[in-house]
């Protein structure tokens, strides 16, 4: 696979940004929904978008060489900063260039604030406004994270796009709890712009917070905006929430934000949550899912996930899917990697090629679908192949409230029954030979 | 049979002298469409690439490639993929090449068990091989050996014999090696009459440590002229490598010389150096492999200069000096490890288990691997390899036996030894099955 250009012969930017370490150009716009393509230029590199960025916690992505990523056309990949911070650590980051050099990648990298591993790794995490206190894994040492103290790690680290530290509450909590954190990560914004020392290289993304309440959403979203920051995420969802409250904080925070600037969507990557999202204008998009379940032996596929250790597979000739351009795809038969899948590093190897290189193509195919304006009839053809004619009702209510109505037939006749399902699955590849 | 084997010198052909040679295969490259008949050739002595599920371990094909000079040679174990004991050929279809997507222009060679496997716990019968699977013991009968290879279409197998598992000879009785004789003479029988495929056959040449039933087995293979040439697996593990040598030359000496040898369990370079000096043709890779396993990189050369001073063979990636070491590697290395990372980073990698780790590992010791077995030929060529191995020998402290005793495990004086490597691959960042069915290995 080579670098495509989907965005043709457009030269001339609808709508722009400049920031000192990045520049947003939006190419194209939905004339439909809210999606748009862009393209993002970072300091590494110039990065397309709707972007899925593949996570690579520790500094590397799962087996898979930086030459390899780059053949996958990866623009973007994620780092840890709790992870890297502690192994191998800033100084020696610092003393290595940064992470780009110390794991020889020359795109784009994210860094996280490292605050949600802080929440969701250890337990006795304590938050007081100074930040997040808590016991070291390694010696139970009692250390405190800061805001300063994150941007101070992601400064050595390097990356093109770092995340401020915020006060990381549970989609699912409710009460003064919520409203308390949403103000205490604006305040920590404001120390955190203050610690950047590198903002000419490095861009600060402030986080979106508030929780399930549009109120609190609503002013959290514009407290950022007064920030006139590179960039902005929309974070505390994908959290175990319903998924009819995630997609309406979704999209209260698209309108919200800047459209000439990057909204990235924290945690986001099943297939169905990408095409939705981007409908709503989100633009970037990181999870571990791709990577984790190839590690598991599953394959992702447009119908769902394929579960390649199943019986079923011991003699199919097939690859995992025909119009997958992949190197896996073009070797192997799922009959092979049912017999290596879960078993050897290669097994693992050969399923996360294809697992990135799907979502490669899905977005690919998300960003051509809205250059060329045909956004609606490709998440209609997308919602058909995925889960026929029943469509979970949030996805149904979100594109209804960007004007694509699916329980209306279009002109292929496609017409979606929406079931109550808010439970998060992905669908069984699996269909019964006809 | 396709395959032919070309010894440099008539000379060379004596029984237990070095010797340069090549393999020929000739036989059809390609798809359907533009099929060419080149000749396919393997300089020897040289080595078949270790796999596991027909790929070399932590390398998939892409990545594989940025090793270059790899012998267009690749070693299969039918282990890997016998699910059940009336497996369905029709996965098969297009053969094995197809199936693990090997490049047509390789030479695929078929055994039936994985060589670094070296404990188990199934044992044969007079009928079949038994081989532990996911699903319980395999039954490997020769019948089903031929009828896999018949749709597996290989161009060598390694038809299955019955070893003698017990690692000393003390605990080996002569009569269960006269039965491993008689069984694997057998065998090798059933398993001829029932191939329909053209494919040439390295018979086992087994008698474990009795040179008297290594007699009655190598004039039998002698005797046969569908016999395309002689493996040596059934030389007992756990012996010293002078003395599984003087085991593999008496069987040598009955032997049809002008076929090729291929040895197992003695990929390891001091071992390797032995083992050509005694005229063995063949090898395969499992030590790159127990090198990679283990964190470390290997350093050793054959030949280049004559510095006669004590070196360490190989690079400990885990140790903490490496954590702030930028270099590659191994200075002026131009294996795509050494080009694109450094030391520091790979340190990391195994630090956090990261699976990049061993990738860039195996390919540095790949690229390594290949190197030491060049430098065999060309000093071969020059005609001198026993001085080369001499100096060899004293520069990595390889001139006494391998003891293992803990203070010589430092990096320099660490004897090369492929098993002891294999042993302790716990600590290799690696996916859980594995880890178990090693585990389950050394359990026993």
């Amino acid at each position: 696979m080579t670098a495509t250009n989907e965005f043709g012969h457009l030269d001339t930017p609808l709508e722009a940004s400049n920031s000192p370490a990045l520049k947003f150009e939006v190419f194209a716009k939905c004339s439909t929904t809210k999606a748009r393509a862009s393209k993002m230029h970072l300091p590494h590199y110039t990065a397309h978008t709707p972007i899925f960025m593949p996570v690579g916690t520790m500094g590397s992505i799962k087996g898979i060489t930086t030459k390899q990523l780059e053949a996958l056309d990866c623009h973007v990949i994620l780092g840890n900063t709790y992870h890297l911070g502690s192994r191998p650590g800033p100084e020696l980051l610092e003393k290595a260039g940064g992470l780009h050099k110390f794991m020889a990648w020359n795109r784009g990298l994210l860094t996280d604030s490292g605050g949600f591993q802080m929440v969701s790794l250890l337990k006795l995490a304590n938050i007081t406004e100074e930040g997040v206190e808590f016991e070291n894994p390694h010696d139970g040492q009692k250390m405190m994270l800061t805001p300063e103290m994150s941007i101070g790690l992601q400064n050595a680290i390097g990356a093109d796009i770092m995340m401020q530290l915020d006060d990381v509450v549970s989609s699912l909590t409710t009460g003064p709890r919520v409203e308390e954190a949403m103000w205490r990560s604006v305040r920590w914004l404001d120390r955190s712009i203050k610690a950047h020392k590198r903002p000419t290289e490095q861009n600060l993304f402030p986080i979106v917070q508030g929780g399930l309440d549009i109120e609190l959403r609503t002013k959290s979203a514009q407290e950022l905006v007064k920030r006139d920051s590179p960039g902005y995420a929309i974070g505390g969802l994908s959290g175990g929430e319903a998924k009819g409250s995630f997609w309406r904080m979704v999209s209260l925070s698209t309108d919200i934000l800047p459209t000439n600037k990057p909204r990235y969507c924290m945690g986001v990557g099943y297939a169905e949550d990408l095409v939705v999202c981007s409908a709503l204008g989100v633009d970037m998009y990181d999870c571990v899912f791709p990577t984790r379940t190839a590690r598991f032996g599953n394959a992702l596929v447009r119908t769902g996930s394929m579960s390649l250790k199943q019986g079923r597979y011991s003699a199919d000739l097939e690859p995992i899917d025909r119009d997958c351009d992949c190197s896996t795809c073009a070797n192997y038969t799922r009959a092979y990697l049912h017999t290596t899948a879960t078993k050897e590093t290669t097994g693992c190897h050969l399923i996360t090629i294809h697992n990135i290189a799907f979502q490669m193509r899905l977005m690919l195919d998300i960003r051509k679908a809205i250059v060329e304006d045909r956004y609606p009839a490709f998440i209609r053809e997308f919602m058909r192949i995925r889960f026929g004619k029943t469509v979970p009702m949030w996805i149904v209510d979100a594109l209804k409230s960007v004007n694509v109505d699916l329980t209306v037939p279009d002109s292929s006749g496609y017409l979606a029954e929406p079931v109550a399902d808010d439970f998060q699955k992905v669908p069984n590849a699996w269909t019964e030979p006809n | 049979m396709a395959l032919r084997f070309e010894l440099a010198s008539a000379k060379a052909s004596a029984t237990s002298a070095p010797r340069r040679g090549k393999l020929v295969l000739d036989r059809l490259v390609g798809g359907d469409v533009g099929a060419e008949r080149p000749a396919i050739m393997l300089e020897t002595p040289s080595f078949f690439k270790y796999t596991r599920h027909g790929l070399q371990p932590h390398l998939v094909l892409e990545v594989a490639a940025e090793v270059d000079a790899l012998p267009p040679a690749t070693r299969v174990q039918l282990e890997d993929f016998l699910d059940s004991d009336t497996p369905d050929c029709n996965q098969f279809e297009g053969g094995l090449h197809k199936f693990i997507a090997l490049d047509t222009t390789e030479i695929l060679m078929l055994d039936t068990m994985d060589p670094t496997i070296t404990v188990r716990t199934a044992k044969p019968t007079n009928t079949y091989m038994a081989i532990g699977s996911e699903g319980g013991t395999r039954r490997l009968t020769p019948n089903l050996f031929a009828q896999l290879v018949n749709s597996l279409k290989p161009d060598i197998v390694i038809p299955p014999a019955d070893i003698v598992e017990e690692p000393l000879p003390s605990l080996t009785q002569g009569k269960r090696i006269s039965k491993s004789v008689t069984r694997s003479a057998k065998w090798l029988d059933e398993c001829m009459a029932a191939l329909t495929h053209p494919v040439a056959v390295f018979a086992p040449v087994v008698g474990s440590h009795s040179l008297e039933l290594r007699t009655i087995a190598a004039k039998a293979l002698a005797a046969r002229h569908d016999i395309a040439g002689y493996t040596f697996n059934d030389v007992c593990l756990a012996l010293p490598l002078e003395h599984k040598l003087r085991l593999v030359q008496h069987s040598l000496e009955l032997l049809d010389a002008s076929k090729p040898r291929y040895m197992l369990g003695a990929s390891a370079p001091d071992a390797v150096l032995r083992a050509v000096l005694s005229g063995i043709d063949l090898f395969d890779s499992t030590y790159p492999y127990a090198v990679t396993e283990q964190g470390l990189a290997s350093t050793y050369v054959l030949g280049e200069d004559d510095s006669t001073s004590l070196l360490p063979h190989c690079l400990d990636l885990w140790q903490e000096a490496m954590f702030a070491d930028f270099g590659p590697l191994v200075d002026g290395c131009t294996c795509f490890t050494c080009r694109s990372h450094h030391r520091s980073y790979i340190h990391h990698l195994l630090k956090t288990k990261e699976m990049l780790a061993t990738v860039l590992l195996q390919i540095h010791n790949m690229h390594w691997y290949q190197r030491f077995f060049d430098n065999i030929r060309r000093s071969l060529e020059r005609g001198s390899l026993a001085t080369d191995a001499a100096l060899f020998f004293q520069r990595y402290g390889c001139e006494e036996l391998p003891s293992s005793t803990n203070e010589q495990n430092k990096q320099v004086g660490r004897p090369f030894s492929e098993l002891d490597t294999l042993a302790a691959q716990l600590c290799s960042p690696t996916t859980k099955i594995q880890r178990k069915r090693h585990a389950e290995s050394q359990a026993i």
